[in-house]
């Protein structure tokens, strides 16, 4: 009963993160965006949207750059 | 709502869904072949009512309780972990830094792994219900995730989830029945792309949603949304090709 909750648990965890600092990346992402919707004027608000595509596009595209990085560090 | 709104509204949670499917009818079709098909039955039949509870429960909460805009919030930032850890891995799969996910070498394991277990023909083989238990409660949850996430949205939506996720189930356990062998076919790392881009600009989506930012045509962003993705995905695999022109095929836990 323990191990199957334990599995539950863990597949849980493993369903949102899979590579810690992206997932730590998105949550500053969101925050950022939220901060800077519920601080600026109605017009920074409405595009706040678009700020956190942006944001999270570049998290992405730095990840996968680290990630390549890393394995080619671990190959070489 | 009319069938051709309900199929559009039920596939994105399909195709997540079928993706988890194929996963979970690998062991259970091991499992089967190997050691009969009574016990790893009533194990599926017995996870399945688990995640009905778990969506019916959480679902219909989040839902009627929640007000909408946090919803909206909450959802949108697990749909966009959940989609970024999927767009990510599939970016590296194809990328070749990580092995490809492969059905017939999990099938084979899986098969020499319950095989070397004996089976006594007198008593009821708990370790077949077990693992198909199992098997189908851990990529259900998955599925469970999904539906709730898309679901979120409010009852129509939520109807339409579970029908995807209902009818992706069905098509995949026929398949995997009549062919009795893992579907290998199934082109996942293109279904994991696609789902991973479709759910990260979801998250997004609704995230802005929940914040009071608004999109221009309202849902008729996401496919931009998704084109940036898709965009961005696309030139991360190019990168990483640069980077690493052979692949590297190492843990994706190492990376």
């Amino acid at each position: 009963m323990f191990s199957a909750l334990r599995g539950i648990w863990d597949n849980t965890y493993g369903l949102l993160v899979d590579d810690g600092q992206l997932a730590v990346g998105a949550i500053v992402a969101l925050a950022i965006t939220w901060l800077v919707a519920s601080s600026g004027t109605d017009a920074v608000r409405e595009n706040a949207g678009w700020l956190l595509l942006a944001l999270v596009v570049v998290l992405v595209v730095a990840n996968l750059y680290r990630a390549g990085r890393n394995a080619r560090r671990r190959i070489s | 709502m009319d069938l051709v709104t309900l199929a559009i509204a039920a596939t994105p949670a399909f195709i997540a869904s079928a993706v988890e499917f194929v996963e979970a009818t690998t062991i259970v079709l091991a499992v089967g072949i190997t050691r009969g098909w009574r016990a790893p039955l009533v194990g599926t039949a017995l996870a399945a009512l688990t995640l009905a509870v778990i969506v019916v429960t959480l679902g219909v909460a989040l839902v009627t309780v929640v007000p909408e805009k946090l919803l909206l919030g909450v959802v949108g930032t697990l749909l966009l972990l959940f989609g970024l850890r999927w767009l990510r891995k599939a970016v590296l799969r194809f990328a070749g830094i990580v092995a490809l996910h492969d059905e017939e070498e999990i099938y084979r394991r899986e098969v020499a792994q319950l095989r070397s277990q004996g089976l006594k023909k007198t008593e009821w083989d708990w370790i077949g219900t077990i693992v198909a238990y199992k098997a189908v409660l851990l990529e259900g949850t998955e599925v469970a995730f999904i539906v709730i996430a898309f679901g979120a949205k409010g009852v129509a939506a939520m109807n339409a989830a579970i029908v995807g996720a209902i009818v992706a189930g069905i098509i995949v356990t026929a398949i995997a029945a009549a062919l009795r062998h893992p579907l290998t076919a199934v082109p996942e790392n293109w279904m994991k792309f696609g789902v991973g881009a479709m759910l990260s600009s979801f998250g997004v989506f609704w995230f802005g949603e929940g914040i009071g930012a608004e999109w221009p045509g309202d849902a008729a962003s996401i496919p931009i949304i998704l084109g940036v993705f898709l965009a961005a995905s696309w030139l991360a695999a190019r990168m990483l090709r640069w980077l690493l022109p052979e692949g590297a095929r190492v843990e994706a836990r190492n990376v």
